[in-house]
């Protein structure tokens, strides 16, 4: 009855795809062509690979047929809502190795940024994110990360615990206004400002979609007349 | 102090306490046993994803590979 169970009933799912941000350079382009090609990747929607869709802020997903990564979906762009341009991503980028190869992952402030979105799965985990980075190192915590935590943590109780250690600067106030109410130490009062910020981020999405998601249907369109006899 | 316990209860928090590293193997034991199961790598639709059309989505079953069979199913 556990998590194995709601993803056998198609509820719960965890992460299969890739998702890839890149520099649509026509250098990279080449590269990621070509890695797409040992792994038997094909577009599956649209847009077409094409770098022009690709830097309107459009993304494009593929599929693999290699038979060691059959299915997996593999999701390129380069450009998203409210996450800075590319040269930023790479600079604060986070560098694993795994069996000897690395790989690098999206900083966690511009994977924050990436998740605003106007579905709903993106909320709890961007909630996790912060929860689990300001718990791992709130004892001894940078002047960044603080900056951090009051501009991105969505728990109140650790908002109004951050609060109550540290001074909230004019500049965190514009850019937040919802620390505002923390003095008032009201965990109710906080959740509610919190789920309005969410939703006027996921309205904000919607509004930044719109005209690709228009462009997006106009190319669907002509895919589906193309095809028809 | 807020304990994490507090905010997500007890295995969340456990989750939570790994280091990074160990998050990544727990995972990945996640992942074999997820295949083990039959899961397939093929996403499920996302229909609040602007990118969702239904006509890409996958045809096969939630539930993955041919090899895993439905012995005894609810009527729901």
């Amino acid at each position: 009855m556990g998590g194995q169970a709601c993803v056998f009933y198609g509820a719960a799912e965890f992460s299969r795809d890739t998702d890839l941000a890149i520099l649509a350079s026509s250098e990279n382009l080449a590269r990621l062509r070509k890695s797409l090609k040992e792994l038997k990747a094909e577009v599956i929607a649209v847009p077409p690979f094409e770098a022009r869709y690709l830097r309107k802020g459009h993304a494009i997903h593929f599929r693999c047929n290699h038979a060691e990564a059959l299915g997996m979906r593999v999701d390129v762009m380069t450009k998203m809502r409210g996450v800075g341009s590319f040269p930023s991503l790479w600079t604060r980028r986070t560098t694993i190795e795994v069996d000897n190869s690395t790989i690098d992952l999206m900083g966690l402030p511009d994977l924050v940024q990436a998740k605003k979105t106007q579905r709903d799965k993106d909320w709890p985990m961007i909630r996790r994110l912060v929860e689990v980075n300001y718990f791992a190192n709130r004892a001894i915590a940078t002047k960044e990360q603080i900056r951090f935590w009051f501009l991105e943590l969505r728990t109140p109780e650790l908002l109004i615990e951050l609060a109550g250690q540290n001074r909230i600067s004019a500049p965190l106030l514009r850019q937040r206004p919802l620390l505002k109410a923390l003095h008032i130490k009201d965990e109710t009062l906080l959740a509610k400002f919190l789920t309005e910020e969410e939703e006027n981020q996921r309205q904000a999405d919607r509004l930044y979609w719109m005209p690709l998601k228009k462009e997006l249907e106009t190319l669907r369109h002509a895919r589906t007349s193309s095809t028809k006899p | 102090m807020v304990t994490p316990e507090e905010i997500v209860g007890e295995e969340w928090a456990a989750w939570y306490r790994l280091s990074p590293q160990e998050r990544w193997r727990e995972s990945e034991k996640l992942w074999q046993a997820y295949f083990y199961l039959g899961g397939s790598l093929d996403t499920q639709p996302d229909t609040q994803s602007p990118f969702f059309d239904p006509a890409t989505s996958s045809a096969g079953a939630a539930h993955g590979r041919p090899s895993l069979r439905i012995l005894r199913r609810s009527r729901v």
